[in-house]
């Protein structure tokens, strides 16, 4: 008799594991006293709030259009634990209008309730129609938003909505990652086999549950005939329905040295490629790259103007290139041109923004159309120049396979010049020819043409060298006393970003800056610059240093690096999630010399050392040296690969430790 | 004589343009006005014309050369307007160095934009935007709009100087109302009376400047208005919507904003029933405005709506009962109605907050108010209560609205009064460290920090907004110490009328001391090192102020490694000046380094000529707080 209880324990847990594992463990809509508790939660639970269920559905359906609209339907509920999540409790949904091709988003029963424990009893408050609000941002964005009423700390919220849309490309993605920890992520997709799309998935969490079924089923679609009456066609379908389930998904966090977030997050994708409807030819609308460059070479928006003759530049353009007699230095001189005269609004994407004449004339526009027209003027001279397409880091990886035109949001100029190639961008008014933004190395590109070669940006492939010089000689009035100078020929990236700060701000604030970083007893003056306006070299800057050293107590302390070392380890973190994605290789030297003063003898100087950095990806080299009249100390950091995998962090933070220290060391005079 | 002819001809075909249009040739800029300048507003005409009460037209035209892309900001045309501001009319003409015109605006080319701020879950706030987005610096944009008010309940004012590095060739307000109409107006760097005319049936008032330099920010200086020429415009009567009002004085407009809120202060049966559980039995008022201060913080939260004459009035109290939320307004309205409830006399009270608040006028009766708190006056003394925070304790305001007019309102009008300022002893931050360092260099410390009144401000904002592990993020990133790692680190906040909180770190430091080979190096002040820097001292041009005092105490106590002997110890520094104290003092005994800074920051006003004395007190203090001792292995 004892045992029963026992038994019928053990079968109940068995069971509702089992029933555990395949569905949320919650009912929406049905909140239970139970639910409030959160001790058995296995994520997290000081972030102020989990999502306890977020599941969504993507479907189609047929429309009195004549066609098919995207049913996509999302229901969501949340514990808030404190006040810290409170901002879960006020919900946005953007919704895209085309007033163009009368085709919208719509938003349909969108329903939500806060869920309140109060002496044990669950309360309900519904969310009213009229607290829901309406913020047009432009012609083609709407958001609706409204806040969860009678929210408390401890309350569940739960909301649920449907978006009808006429976008059939637009199938909604699903993250199943985010700020918050999620008890249950869920996503289902019901297609009929007349659509097909690719599927992309991507991050380090695994799929706890994903399946797919398939069955028959039939489709109507009505369309306004002739006079009054309603066509209706019967559109028989084989659905596969998959279902894609993570559990227990950790937040996600940002982190120095990655190239987006959105690279690593935890989601999937979806881009439609063809379409076959019974008794129909195929329909292919991803296409191949092929397909895809015609396409974009054919499109008003992109390609078609650069094959015409643009006749409208011919005068324009002899005034550009006079003078010139080669190619090269021709197309080096319609670059600078539209470098230097065309504002880029900074706007980003593949097409063009206004006609190429517009663009012209108002000498402004977006990356697109400033760099295809750069490309359609280099064509007019019978230069062989193409567009190339690519995805800036902070936009995400390309697919290399796929032509997901979607996922590029960048166009440069390539241009081949007896068998030689260079890479334009003139979107940047400190930029050189053939140089192009550290935000444009990431990975694969595609040039747009009738072989559309792929080409490739690494940051791996990129190396910014940085080379500086200190001589430091004895003033006579006063021991410890020094003036003398430092050269420094700056990396590449380190110059364009100096040349982006004299344009913005002026020369002077950047040098008022640049004195007020020297304090105490150390001043600086007479800045001069090589090469600054030479955007396709690096900036050489000289200035001179004074030191005026504190000699009271017979003992001079003094720190060779000055200011050039490293203070601080950028790798604060511990330990590390994702690879750290650095924009280049790096490679810095620094050399010094130092006169010793007179009457004063070297009492110490810093050890030399060298490390190398996990068998060849860099070392720190840091080597002193002494002479009867002076101390000599060359510095050297050298990276041989920009992106380290997360098990290297610990001895990259490590390297960075050791230059650190040795960094902060100094060399000791005593009087004789 | 035919080039005469031909040169009369032509000005004579071109007299109706020149007429209506200036000439913006760059090189007419006057060279005075060159100098720092990334902007030069070329000619600026803003026309105010006052209807009646409840309507003005502002017909704007202005012209600014943008000289470098330092100025860009200045290119572009932003129009805000809701409900009460249409935009009427904008018109845009883009000009060359030469002044030749290149272009002008097209409508098509104006956004339309939503003006609603990230933090507010609904206004009607709408942005009217154009750029020409030109980069052949130097060039000249020329705008000209029409603006309308519906309801006179504010008026612009005129800044001719709109920013740094800005300077104007010629500026001009003009104001049109009617003849038995009060204009109002507060004039500062304007030495003269304004330019009246009387017209028909109208009368206007004229105020102008020309060639004035730009200017250069600098340091604690004072508010734009006391540095350059300003006029501050208000109403008498107004009307807006269909209330009316005037703002001759303070009563009076506080007696606009009680009609306003009229009525809206009714709590639903079952809150008044909780009031009464709640206080009916506590004995001390004080005692049960604290009861009614953490049940309204435990049971609302903010949310900013703001639509329509919303934008002034607030919410009914029922309203903020069921969807327990509100905005400053409506959460204000709901503590006011529940004291009420109690039996408890409080006043909606508007106040203009922000940290780095531009000080009421308070000799200018007009609408300066950006916030609403309850004030609650007590027999000895008065309580504030900020009704937008959840954690904020009873009483204390915290550095958005302290040390500043407030306006009382009641069914009497309204009421200036001055809200409390913390003092230098008040906002006090004590440290104290214990720590060691090892052979390598590393240093492992216990760190116990109190925080005290404005001095707490921020770090109990942060702790109220991130979870734990974005703390433990931030205090990774956020000392300056070269390597370091926190191990352990807690909160404790006392919720007193002067709130204090107190943090615990455990942290080590790599590389905290520097060994070079038989010597150590150590930077005692290890997390308080002043990064103050005032530059160009002997050039200051205006008055110094300094906003707030404050008070910070730092002990440490650091153990190095055996076999050091002290090679160099840095002398105790005392400083003792008009704008606060700074001492430091350094022991050394046996392996045991103590060390105590403490630094008194006065807040207060002074002439340019103390910032030389103010740049040696912050350039000591730069200097002493990176001082190191060394020491020196025994061989």
């Amino acid at each position: 008799m004892k045992r029963c209880p026992v038994l019928l324990l053990a079968v109940v847990l068995l069971c509702s594991k089992l029933y555990a594992q395949d569905k949320p463990g919650i009912k929406f809509n049905h909140v239970l006293p139970a639910d409030f508790n959160i001790d058995n939660l296995k994520v997290d639970t000081s972030y102020g709030a989990v999502i306890i269920a977020d599941i969504g559905s993507s479907s189609f359906d047929g429309n009195n259009k004549g066609w098919f609209s995207l049913i996509y339907k999302h229901q969501r509920r949340i514990k808030i634990i404190n006040k810290k999540g409170f901002d879960l409790a006020s919900v946005e949904i953007p919704l895209y209008i085309s007033t163009k091709t009368n085709s919208e988003e719509r938003l349909e029963s969108l329903k939500a309730s806060t869920y309140n424990l109060e002496n044990g009893v669950v309360t309900e408050t519904k969310l009213d129609k009229d607290a829901v609000f309406k913020d047009k941002q432009d012609k083609n964005h709407i958001v609706r938003k409204f806040t969860m009423p009678a929210l408390k700390e401890g309350s569940i919220i739960e909301y649920s909505y449907t978006i009808n849309s006429d976008f059939l490309f637009n199938l909604q993605e699903w993250v199943f990652q985010g700020s918050y920890p999620r008890v249950w992520s869920e996503y289902n997709l019901d297609l009929p086999n007349f659509f097909e799309y690719v599927f992309l998935s991507q991050g380090y969490n695994p799929f706890d549950i994903k399946k797919s079924d398939t069955r028959t089923t039939t489709y109507s679609v009505r369309e306004q005939g002739e006079g009054m009456r309603t066509e209706t066609y019967t559109i028989p379908a084989t659905n596969t329905s998959t279902r894609w389930v993570m559990k227990n998904v950790p937040a996600m966090k940002e982190e120095k040295f990655l190239t987006s977030l959105d690279n690593h997050i935890s989601k999937i994708e979806f881009q439609m490629s063809g379409q076959q409807f019974p008794n129909m030819p195929y329909h292919d609308i991803m296409g191949n790259w092929h397909t895809v460059s015609d396409a974009l070479l054919k499109d008003e928006d992109f390609g078609e103007r650069l094959d015409k003759d643009n006749g409208w530049l011919n005068d324009d353009m002899k005034a550009i290139k006079a003078g010139t007699t080669d190619n090269l230095e021709e197309a080096k001189k319609i670059y600078a041109f539209v470098k230097n005269s065309f504002k880029c609004n900074g706007r980003h994407g593949i097409y063009l923004t206004t006609g190429m004449k517009e663009t012209f004339k108002n000498k402004n526009g977006s990356v697109a159309d400033v760099n295809l027209l750069l490309t359609a003027m280099l064509r007019h001279e019978g230069m062989q120049a193409n567009p190339v397409i690519l995805s800036t880091r902070s936009n995400g990886f390309t697919n290399e396979i796929y032509p997901l035109i979607n996922r590029y949001n960048y166009v440069i100029c390539r241009l081949d010049i007896d068998g030689k190639r260079y890479f334009l961008d003139a979107s940047e008014p400190y930029l050189g020819f053939n140089k192009l933004p550290e935000n444009c190395y990431n990975g694969a590109a595609r040039t747009i043409n009738k072989e559309v070669e792929p080409v490739y940006f690494f940051a791996d492939s990129l190396r910014e060298s940085k080379f500086t010089n200190v001589m430091l000689f004895n003033d006579e009035t006063k021991a410890g006393k020094w003036s003398g100078s430092l050269t420094t020929i700056l990396g590449y990236y380190e110059s364009s970003n100096i040349r982006d700060k004299f344009i913005d701000n002026g020369k002077e604030a950047f040098e008022k800056k640049l004195k007020e970083s020297y304090s105490g007893d150390f001043s600086i003056d007479d800045i001069k610059y090589e090469d600054e306006k030479d955007g396709e070299k690096s900036i050489r800057m000289s200035h001179n240093i004074t030191i005026d050293g504190d000699n009271s107590s017979n003992i001079i302390y003094f720190n060779p690096m000055l200011k050039e070392g490293y203070k601080e380890n950028f790798f604060t973190a511990a330990e590390r999630k994702y690879p750290v994605e650095m924009p280049y290789k790096m490679d810095e030297t620094y050399n010094f010399q130092i006169e010793i003063p007179k009457g004063y003898a070297v009492d110490e100087i810093p050890k030399s050392a060298k490390v190398s950095l996990n068998d060849g990806e860099g070392f720190f080299e840091y080597l002193v040296s002494k002479t009867d009249e002076s101390v000599m100390l060359r510095s050297r950091v050298k990276l041989e690969k920009a992106t380290f995998l997360p098990e290297d962090y610990e001895t990259l933070r490590n390297f960075f430790d050791y230059i650190v220290k040795k960094h902060a060391e100094q060399i000791v005079f005593k009087k004789k | 004589m035919k080039k005469y002819c031909l040169v009369s001809l032509f000005s004579a075909t071109c007299f109706l343009s020149a007429f209506a249009q200036t000439n913006y040739d760059v090189k007419l800029i006057p060279a005075e006005l060159l100098p720092h300048a990334n902007v030069v507003k070329r000619m600026e005409e803003l026309r105010v014309v006052i209807k009646n009460a409840g309507k003005a037209v502002l017909y704007n035209k202005y012209a600014v050369t943008i000289l470098n892309a330092a100025g860009e900001n200045a290119a572009g045309l932003t129009e805000n307007y809701d409900q009460f501001i249409s935009v009427e009319n904008i018109a845009g003409t883009l000009f060359d160095e030469n002044g030749k015109k290149i272009k002008s605006l097209k409508k098509s080319e104006v956004q339309d934009l939503s003006g609603s701020s990230e933090s507010s879950l609904a206004d009607d706030a709408r942005i009217k935007h154009h750029n020409f987005n030109c980069r052949m610096y130097p060039y000249t944009v020329e705008y000209q709009t029409e603006v309308e008010l519906k309801g006179v309940f504010y008026l612009p004012h005129w800044l001719p100087i709109e920013d740094e590095n800005f300077a104007v060739e010629k500026s001009k307000l003009i104001v049109e109302c009617p003849l038995d109409y009060n204009l109002r107006y507060k004039v500062f760097n304007y030495n003269k009376e304004p330019q009246k005319t009387l017209l028909k049936e109208s009368q206007q008032y004229e105020w102008s400047v020309e060639k004035l330099p730009a200017i250069e920010s600098e340091r604690y200086q004072p508010e734009w208005h006391e540095i350059t020429t300003a006029v501050f415009l208000a109403p008498s009567n107004f009307e807006i919507q269909h209330y009316t009002g005037n703002m001759n004085d303070w009563k009076e407009f506080g007696k606009f904003i009680y009609a306003l809120n009229i009525g809206r202060d009714q709590l639903p049966a079952n809150i008044k029933q909780q009031v009464h559980a709640l206080t009916d039995n506590v004995g001390s008022s004080k005692e049960k405005i604290k009861i009614l201060y953490e049940y309204m913080q435990k049971n609302t939260r903010y949310i900013s709506i703001q639509l329509g004459i919303g934008g002034w009035q607030t919410f009914d109290a029922s309203y903020v009962a069921s969807k327990a939320y509100g905005d400053c307004k409506a959460l204000s309205n709901y503590m006011y109605s529940l004291l009420k409830e109690a039996g408890i006399k409080s006043y909606y009270t508007l106040i203009k907050a922000g940290q780095n608040r531009t000080a009421l006028l308070a000799d200018f009766p007009s609408n300066q108010f950006n916030h609403i708190i309850v004030c609650v006056p007590q027999p000895k003394d008065t309580v504030w209560l900020e009704c937008t925070s959840q954690t904020l304790p009873m009483g204390y305001l915290s550095g958005f609205t302290s040390n500043r007019y407030a306006l009382l309102v009641d069914e009497n009008g309204g009421t200036l009064v001055h809200t409390p300022d913390y003092n230098k002893l008040e906002n006090l931050q004590t440290r104290k460290i214990a720590a060691d360092v090892n052979e390598e260099g590393k240093l492992t410390a216990s760190i116990e920090t109190k925080y005290k009144a404005q001095q707490q401000d921020e770090l109990q904002g942060m702790l109220d907004a991130v979870n734990k592990e974005k703390i433990a993020e931030i205090l990774k990133e956020e000392l300056n110490l070269p390597s370091y790692d926190v191990s352990s680190f807690n909160y404790a906040t006392q919720k007193a009328a002067l709130p204090v909180v107190t943090e615990k770190l455990e942290l080590t430091a790599n590389n905290f001391a520097s060994i070079s080979g038989k010597r150590l190096f150590i930077s005692p002040d290890v997390l308080n090192k002043s990064t103050t820097k005032i530059t160009q001292a002997d050039k200051r041009k205006f008055d110094i102020k300094i906003p707030y005092a404050f008070t910070d105490v730092d002990s440490v106590e650091i153990t190095i490694p055996a076999g050091y002997t002290a090679e160099s110890i840095p002398a105790n520094v005392t400083i003792d000046t008009k704008f606060g104290t700074y001492s430091s003092t350094i022991k050394v005994n046996e392996r045991k380094v103590s060390y105590v800074r403490i630094m008194q920051r006065n807040s207060g006003r002074y002439p340019a000529t103390d910032a030389v004395l103010l740049a040696d007190f912050f350039s000591k203090i730069y200097t002493s707080d990176r001082s190191k001792l060394v020491f020196v292995k025994k061989d």
